[in-house]
């Protein structure tokens, strides 16, 4: 059978065929214009993405675990605002990231308080935390201008650099890893991926679903925190409208790095794939001058084709196993399950939330 | 009826399939059925699970297209274009799975994409409703549908009155043809009986029925010919009363009645009356709200305690209960005379209690991950190192050591689960339950939907695991597989106790099957609490 | 067999057992709790002018939740209302700028508000992309499109003095503004597709039940997708509306929009899980919402505290619809026991 060769199986593995594509259009981009590989060049612009990737990251775990979370953007931009607004008033540089995690974190809680325990759905409640969020910030940059910080360190933390490397990309670099192992190695990162498969059956298996949401959440509002911190270090200056429309590029690489929007299906490696195109992508535009508000055009796009494309690769996957398994067991022809593959695959469209 | 029974010729069908042949991505659903179904006829579909039942029917009506091969209706090919053609054609079918619409009203759910229209401003824009009121009035209290009841939302009505709704739903558009796919799932024996007298006033309206059934017992005089399928092809066609139950197995399955062991007393034989033995469960005055009510419970070391009653008297509810799934109004649980308190699942399953839930698919497998994390999931500690870390050596041991255990067939215990058969999936689930080392298991419906030699497979992993010294309660609407495996039966009405039946095994040995059968449908249908 | 209420007290108990039962009575209740508390704190509140523009104000969003609302009972969710409103207001100014006249203007705008819900359609149905990752995906590419004709600058001079009046800045007749004309009979045009229709029976099926939807024969990603156009067509009627009354239109008109959208819906009964919503409740959520900012505005808290108060309210209003839920579960089975022995 043609679809259980080498080849589709390479490209089977979750985040490959990703990989692919970003490796071609960093080929493209250099092609276009020579200085894009830059050393420079290239620590800058993924020191400008981090933020952004670490954002795709909390994302990928919440959709992972089977829910979405909206509000990332406008926490993320909060907490750059909480912790440039504690800086301003002059506390030491660990009270400012304190503070910019913290609120990431408390969001985050708040969100999944609200999901996990009284069952709102989970859409609706980010959507709502997403306005507040906002809100918060504009009140914030009328109680004071966020800006003006001269703390040691600070600026440090994305400009500086460590044996050549920017320092930003240890802090990614350390969260990535984190998330990975537990993804892949802990009790949690199984539960996670049972949850978001089916929280009905993971709860008759006796996992604690309840527990597991409030993680998904509180995971993503603190690397939101996070990444706010670093968005307050590079800017230097915070506005009131800072974050809003990141939680759509997040999404978006989540979803083009191959992470299921069904749930249950997703890698870490998927999310940073996925962010580090979309960091790339908006960094060949920019250097062939393209203008940068084509750049949300081209992410809806994106949105559309990676789904699209996430569904086709399953379908190889899931052809190959049915023929393996056919061939060893022949027993009773699985039709039944055959037919239920492509039904839950023609049926994506129904909101199952 | 002989000359029914005798092949019609080919101007008298009302429907026939010729050479239908459907794919599914690689595994062949139906090579070249056929059918052929005459006027006025019950015709009975029968055939293991992935037989091509289903599909077939799901060609018939329209909803799928086949690869080849036509659906002739009175001797004219039907042309392959949609669900509602084949309405209009005088095909209409009712779903295993209840197919109204719960927002909707039983009248705008009889006419559901059949709407009668009314002229507003020159278009026929506006539904009428008194004229479809008008249209199906005495049809639907014919089944038991009242008037008023027409403009209320479905979604107030229990499983019966349902399928009276589906029934009045097919015949209001006078169908020549009538598909009933497994219309007695969810429904009790009494229920059966009336639903049973429906399908005989349709068919003395004339209107032929094909009936998809699991249920053989049910054909024999109900229908007039049967048609079984095996592996997507049409095994034979044969007249009910001409054949047996026994016959009707071989045809399906090649093997005859002793290998799915109906009413085998050598199984039960081994199996101790167990009441002396200690408690295990204890569970005192259960309440949730008016659907679980004051149930008190003790299931014994070794002993597996049945619950029988009919749909809706609580069984699943209260084991439910038990598991933590569903919060309590009132009640206590000891386990080993340990009081639990029932939070969540996972304080239930952390207790020492485990489930098979009902519906395999929905609440029982977690279909994308692999066999091996199917059975460890429930108690990852099994398989981790440090309390934390997932090792993936002890994972595949367990999973091995289960799959030569339990005969679990698959190519690979890391390969994703949902391509397993129901019966190897089921398996798998039973291995996740025993890995917890629960003291009480509890099994719900074990059988639902695998097929027959599967069955004899689970049933003998539920009398092991009694035999060596575990507690169970199980559930099963088939009231033969309940005893037959059950030391003890509570009997359950509107979520009461309503009576209990002692040492069956012995009962059974004793050949009164019959006599005990019928002692439990009584109270199943008209017992009382005391 | 009709149940016929037997005494007084068995009128008012089903009388009682109706209101519990009906998905409107809370937002009624809220409305009126909401306009006693200003009434009594307030005393600005009833100058005539402040009513006036309360419910001025309230007309973009309160177009917009009706098609939101039949979005939802077909069991979809639309995001992209607010960027596809801006849109087509940027349209029917960009149109009007270059002479065309106003009836042409609004023609194009609306052939847009269609486009765009047809494409959300399209994706959610054929694509299979989940609903509220399509209409994001539309916001962004809608809020896109704009951004980029307008480079950021908003579009002005397009005002004619006939736009004044659809604007509603100036009335029609007496204190009836066009807006107020436009959104009324669109809540009765919608009102009597949803409760007269086929289509609208449709709309409830497909929300409440898409299998057996199917397997009547109703063709459901159609009827869904018809469900995108409305809101389409009723984010093009709100932002024509918009562009007239702001007198220029920005590139980010929009923001904000869907979320009021949804929640005046949601306050008016609608369900995220389909199959249910009303109206007239959208009507009377999009009222309560413009009540409820109107009453922090007169109370003098800032205006910048306007989201914080959106996104609370919407989780309030989830809260109480779900709780409205058990209730009215518990109801209907005491009524239909209660039926159920009457008749027996």
């Amino acid at each position: 059978m043609k679809s259980s060769s080498p080849l589709a199986r390479i490209m089977a593995i979750r985040g490959m065929p990703m990989t692919l594509v970003l490796i071609l259009t960093v080929v493209i981009f250099q092609v276009l214009n020579p200085v894009f590989l830059d050393g420079k060049t290239v620590g800058n612009y993924i020191t400008n993405g981090i933020p952004i990737m670490l954002i795709t990251l909390g994302v990928a775990i919440v959709i992972i675990g089977g829910g979405i979370d909206l509000s990332v953007g406008t926490v993320a931009g909060l907490s750059a605002g909480t912790t440039m607004f504690t800086l301003v008033q002059g506390a030491p540089l660990v009270a400012g990231i304190a503070v910019g995690c913290g609120t990431g974190l408390l969001f985050g809680l708040i969100n999944g308080f609200l999901v996990a325990y009284m069952r709102i759905n989970d859409f609706i409640v980010t959507l709502a935390t997403l306005n507040i969020a906002a809100g918060l910030l504009v009140v914030l940059s009328q109680v004071q201008p966020l800006q003006g910080v001269s703390v040691p360190g600070f600026a440090e933390l994305t400009k500086g650099d460590l044996f050549g490397i920017p320092t930003s990309f240890f802090i990614a670099g350390a969260l990535f890893v984190i998330a990975q192992i537990m993804l892949a190695k802990t009790i949690i990162g199984r539960r996670l991926y049972a949850v978001g498969i089916s929280s009905q059956a993971s709860n008759v298996a006796g996992v604690s679903v309840p527990h597991l949401r409030l993680f998904t959440f509180a995971a993503s509002g603190l690397l939101a925190g996070v990444a706010g911190v670093l968005l307050a270090s590079r800017l230097g200056a915070v506005q009131a409208f800072l974050g809003i429309g990141y939680e759509f590029i997040a999404i978006a690489g989540a979803v083009i790095g191959g992470i299921s929007l069904a749930g249950g299906g997703g890698s870490v490696w998927a999310a940073f794939v996925g962010g580090l195109f979309l960091a790339t992508l908006q960094q060949g535009l920019r250097l062939n001058n393209v203008d940068p508000v084509y750049f949300s055009i081209v992410t809806a796009l994106a949105i559309v084709f990676g789904v699209v494309f996430e569904r086709q690769v399953r379908r190889v996957i899931l052809r190959a196993a049915l023929h393996r398994t056919a061939l060893f067991s022949t027993d009773q022809p699985r039709a039944t399950e055959d037919e239920s593959v492509v039904a839950s695959s023609e049926g994506s469209n129904n909101n199952d939330k | 009826m002989t000359d029914r029974a005798e092949t019609p010729s080919a101007q008298s069908l009302v429907l026939e399939a010729r050479g239908v042949t459907k794919h599914y991505e690689g595994v062949t659903a139906l090579d070249h059925a056929t059918l052929a179904v005459g006027p006025g006829e019950v015709h009975a579909l029968l055939g293991g699970n992935g037989a091509g039942k289903s599909t077939l029917i799901s060609i018939i009506s329209g909803v799928t297209k086949p690869d080849s091969g036509k659906i002739l209706l009175g001797g004219e090919v039907m042309p392959a274009s949609g669900p509602l053609a084949a309405i209009s054609a005088g095909i209409s079918t009712i779903y295993q799975e209840l197919s109204l619409v719960p927002a909707l009203s039983v009248l705008d759910n009889i006419f559901l994409g059949r709407e009668i229209k009314r002229k507003t401003l020159g278009l026929p824009l506006t539904s009428d409703r008194r004229s479809m009121e008008l249209a199906v009035r005495d049809l639907a209290a014919d089944f038991g549908v009242t008037a008023n009841e027409l403009h209320t939302p479905v979604s107030e009505f229990g499983a019966l009155k349902k399928r009276s709704i589906e029934i009045v739903k097919a015949l209001a558009f006078d169908p020549k043809v009538l598909i009933l796919d497994e219309p007695t799932s969810g429904l009790e024996d009494a229920e059966r009986q009336v639903l049973f007298g429906y399908m005989r006033s349709m068919r003395e309206r004339g209107v032929s029925l094909v009936w998809v059934t699991h249920h053989l017992e049910e054909l024999f005089g109900l229908a007039d010919k049967a048609t079984v399928f095996k592996d997507g092809r049409t095994v034979a066609t044969v007249a009910t009363e001409s054949t047996s139950i026994d016959k009707l197995i071989t045809l399906m399955f090649g093997a005859d009645r002793e290998e799915f062991g109906g009413g085998d007393t050598r199984k039960i034989a081994h199996l101790q009356p167990s009441s002396e033995r200690p408690v295990i469960l204890r569970a005192r005055n259960l309440t949730r709200g008016s659907v679980v009510r004051d149930i008190s419970l003790d299931v014994h070391e070794g002993e597996i305690v049945g619950l029988a009653g009919l749909a809706g008297a609580g069984r699943t509810e209260v084991v439910r209960t038990l598991m933590g799934l569903d919060a309590l109004t009132s009640g206590s649980v000891e386990l080993n005379g340990r009081r639990l308190s029932l939070r969540n699942s996972t304080a239930a399953y952390r207790a020492g209690l485990a489930m098979l839930p009902e519906d395999r698919k929905q609440l029982g497998i977690l279909a994308d991950l692999s066999t091996a994390q199917n059975i460890s999931i429930s108690r990852l500690s099994t398989v981790t190192a440090a309390g934390f870390w997932m090792s993936r050596r002890k994972e595949l041991a367990l999973a091995e050591s289960y799959r030569g255990q339990l005969g679990i067939k698959t190519p690979d215990v890391n390969a994703r689960i949902g391509n397993l058969s129901g019966g190897n999936q089921q398996k798998a689930i039973v291995a996740r339950c025993l890995n917890t080392s629960p003291k009480l298991l509890i099994f719900d419906e074990p059988t639902q939907g695998i097929d027959v030699s599967a069955k004899v497979e689970v049933h003998a992993l539920v009398r092991d695991y009694a035999a060596n010294g575990g507690a169970a309660i199980l559930i099963a609407s088939e009231i033969e597989e309940l005893l037959e495996l059950s030391h003890r039966v509570l009997v359950l009405k509107k979520g009461q106790i309503v009576g209990e039946v002692r040492n069956i095994p012995a009962a059974i040995e004793a050949g009164e099957f019959a006599r005990i059968k019928s002692e439990v449908l009584t109270l199943s249908a008209a017992g009382q609490a005391s | 067999m009709t149940s016929k209420p037997r005494s007084a007290t068995e009128t008012i108990r089903n009388l009682w057992e109706r209101l519990l039962v009906d998905p409107t009575l809370g937002v009624i209740s809220l409305l009126l709790i909401f306009a006693l508390i200003a009434a009594f704190a307030l005393p600005v509140f009833y100058a005539g002018n402040n009513i006036y523009n309360l419910v001025g104000s309230s007309i973009t969003v309160m177009i917009l939740s009706i098609g939101m609302t039949v979005v939802l009972i077909s069991g979809g969710i639309d995001l992209s209302v607010g960027a596809v409103m801006a849109l087509c207001a940027g349209v029917a100014a960009t149109v009007l700028k270059m002479g065309a006249p106003l009836f042409v203007a609004f023609v194009c705008a609306i052939l847009v508000g269609i486009a765009a819900g047809l494409l959300n359609g399209l994706l959610v149905t054929r694509v299979g992309l989940p609903d509220f990752i399509a209409t994001l995906a539309m916001l962004g590419f809608a809020s896109g499109v704009l951004y980029i004709a307008t480079q950021g600058v908003p579009i002005i001079g397009y005002m004619t003095s006939e736009y004044y009046i659809v604007g509603g800045l100036d009335p029609l007749v007496g204190p009836v503004t066009f807006p107020i004309l436009v959104a009324v009979v669109l809540a009765l045009i919608v009102g009597w597709v949803l409760s007269r229709t086929k289509l609208g029976t449709h709309f409830f099926a497909v929300g409440s039940n898409a299998v057996a939807s199917r397997q009547s024969g109703i063709p459901v990603r159609w009827v869904k997708t018809q469900a995108y156009m409305l809101s389409g067509t009723c984010a093009a009627v709100a932002g024509i509306i918009l562009a007239g009354r702001n007198n220029n239109v920005p590139a980010d008109l929009g923001t904000g929009y869907e979320i009021q959208a949804i929640s005046a819906a949601i306050i008016g009964g609608a369900s995220l899980m389909g199959g249910r919503g009303r109206v007239l409740g959208a009507v009377l959520g999009a009222l309560t919402l413009a009540l409820a900012i109107n009453i922090i505005n007169l109370a003098g808290v800032p205006s910048s505290f306007q989201k914080i108060v959106i996104g609370v309210i919407l989780i309030l209003a989830v809260i109480a619809n779900y709780l409205s839920e058990l209730a009215r579960g518990a109801t209907q089975r005491r009524r239909a026991k209660r039926l159920s022995s009457i008749d027996a």
